[in-house]
């Protein structure tokens, strides 16, 4: 035993003295939790903000037109069959929920799933009665079905795009 | 005898889940089909729906545990260790729900995140129960660090049915629950429903496993109270460290024919590494945590 350990080592029997504790870790994990915190009260505050009722439904578009104006909102239906035209800069189509159905000029490109009959969700604002949107999300539901399944069981009709 | 009882179960668990995990794989990737839909993105169902139910049944452990401490009759450190075990589970499987979920959400939905409410609740829950854990490694008395973070476990969790019920409270881009909805009837089909169930049966052996280790190691570092083996260790940490490799997104780069297969990969790619990072890192330090006590002998 040459260099024998500060204090409190295993071996010696004698009590020590217990060493303050190291200043450094706890700032830092402190530091590390209020960060935390603060992340929690910006996604709340900032991020969702009005989003807790994400979009809203052509019904209630229509109903709320005038009151709207110009501001941004987010716009959900189905897409529906046949009113699909692609332009130049993007593509025309209308969205319908149970009672109503909107003109949609889209700018920019869809995504890869975006079809007739999908629900949608369009972010823009009415210009006119065109609702112009710059951005499309496709809204999947909850169900899972087999692709060979369906095809085996009932005719499909073959879509032209894809 | 009980001993090594124990750690013979725990072994036979962590057996059942490597293996189960395997067959996840093949179920998931090779022999359930493709979505009506989606496509081959659905495959990611199989690790995104069982890592966020396994978040959930992480946190209710630690809640139950952190009761169980802050209940003067069942008071004991070792609640304290398994509530912060299994937090740690949670956090590492809601950093994967979220992860998934935007490897899905870029194929699906379009983007690779939403402001909606379910995504957003998901996030704080990460944020809430990452501060759970720095909150634990302030260094203090055990027993006051024990209840404070009892007391921020329990306040944490108020979240969990938030996140679970968003989708039905409020408007989401985000699906309805496809199992747990309020009809509390399963919209999935055949052989996809058996995936996502043997998803949940090896999320649920896996957590087991890692929850039980996880546990052992924490015990082992509570008796390294000595400041120079717990500097040791520190050290030891800094060395084996693990970072993510950022290979897989160059692998899942590559041209193919299906549009969603390259987020599937990366998405199986991520969970299998993050998954093995933190059983490996678990053991790793166990392993440390050991040999460091063995060499200073008896506790004086």
């Amino acid at each position: 035993m040459t260099d024998a350990p500060p204090s409190g080592h295993a071996l010696d029997p004698t009590p020590t003295e217990p060493a303050p504790r190291p200043r450094g870790p706890r700032a830092r994990y402190i530091v590390a939790a209020v960060l935390c915190v603060a992340a929690v009260v910006y996604l709340v505050f900032f991020g969702l903000g009005s989003n807790i009722v994400y979009f809203r439904t052509p019904t209630e578009a229509l109903a709320h037109k005038a009151k709207e104006g110009t501001h941004r909102f987010r716009l959900a239906g189905a897409v529906v069959p046949d009113s699909v035209h692609e332009t130049a800069d993007g593509v025309d189509f209308e969205v319908a929920d149970n009672g109503a159905q909107v003109k949609v000029h889209h700018e920019g490109d869809t995504p890869a799933l975006f079809k007739p009959g999908v629900p949608v969700v369009c972010e823009g604002r009415w210009r006119g009665n065109t609702f112009a949107s710059d951005r499309i999300l496709i809204k999947h539901d909850s169900n899972y079905t087999p692709k060979q399944q369906v095809n085996s069981v009932t005719t499909v009709t073959v879509e032209p795009q894809r | 005898v009980i001993a090594w009882l124990a750690r013979r179960w725990v072994g036979v668990v962590g057996v059942l889940a490597a293996a189960s995990l395997v067959e996840l794989a093949v179920l998931g990737l090779v022999v359930s089909p493709a979505d009506q839909v989606q496509g081959d993105a659905v495959r990611l169902l199989y690790l995104h729906v069982p890592a966020a139910w396994l978040a959930y049944l992480a946190y209710f452990v630690t809640s139950l545990t952190s009761l169980l401490y802050l209940w003067p009759r069942t008071r004991s450190l070792a609640w304290d260790h398994l509530a912060g075990a299994s937090a740690e589970l949670g956090v590492l499987f809601t950093g994967l729900t979220l992860v998934l979920g935007s490897l899905w959400g870029r194929p699906v939905w379009g983007f690779w995140w939403a402001w909606d409410a379910r995504l957003v609740s998901t996030a704080v829950l990460f944020f809430l129960y990452l501060g759970y854990l720095a909150l634990r490694r302030v260094p203090a008395d055990p027993h006051v660090r024990a209840r404070r973070s009892a007391v921020a476990a329990l306040v944490a969790f108020v979240d969990v049915p938030i996140v679970h019920f968003s989708v039905n409270w409020w408007r989401t881009l985000h699906q309805d629950a496809t199992v747990f909805n309020p009809q509390l009837k399963a919209h999935i089909h055949g052989v996809m429903a058996t995936t996502l169930l043997w998803g949940v049966v090896a999320f649920t052996l896996l957590y087991i496993y890692l929850l039980e280790r996880r546990f052992r190691l924490a015990e082992l570092e509570e008796n390294l109270d000595d400041r120079v083996l717990q500097a040791a260790l520190a050290e030891r940490r800094a060395e084996v460290g693990v970072s993510a490799p950022a290979a897989l997104m160059l692998w899942a780069d590559r041209t193919v024919d299906d549009f969603a297969t390259p987020y599937v990969a990366t998405g199986w790619g991520i969970t299998a590494v993050a998954l093995a990072a933190y059983a490996g890192r678990v053991a790793l330090r166990t392993r440390e945590a050991r040999r460091l006590i063995d060499e200073s002998g008896p506790r004086p």
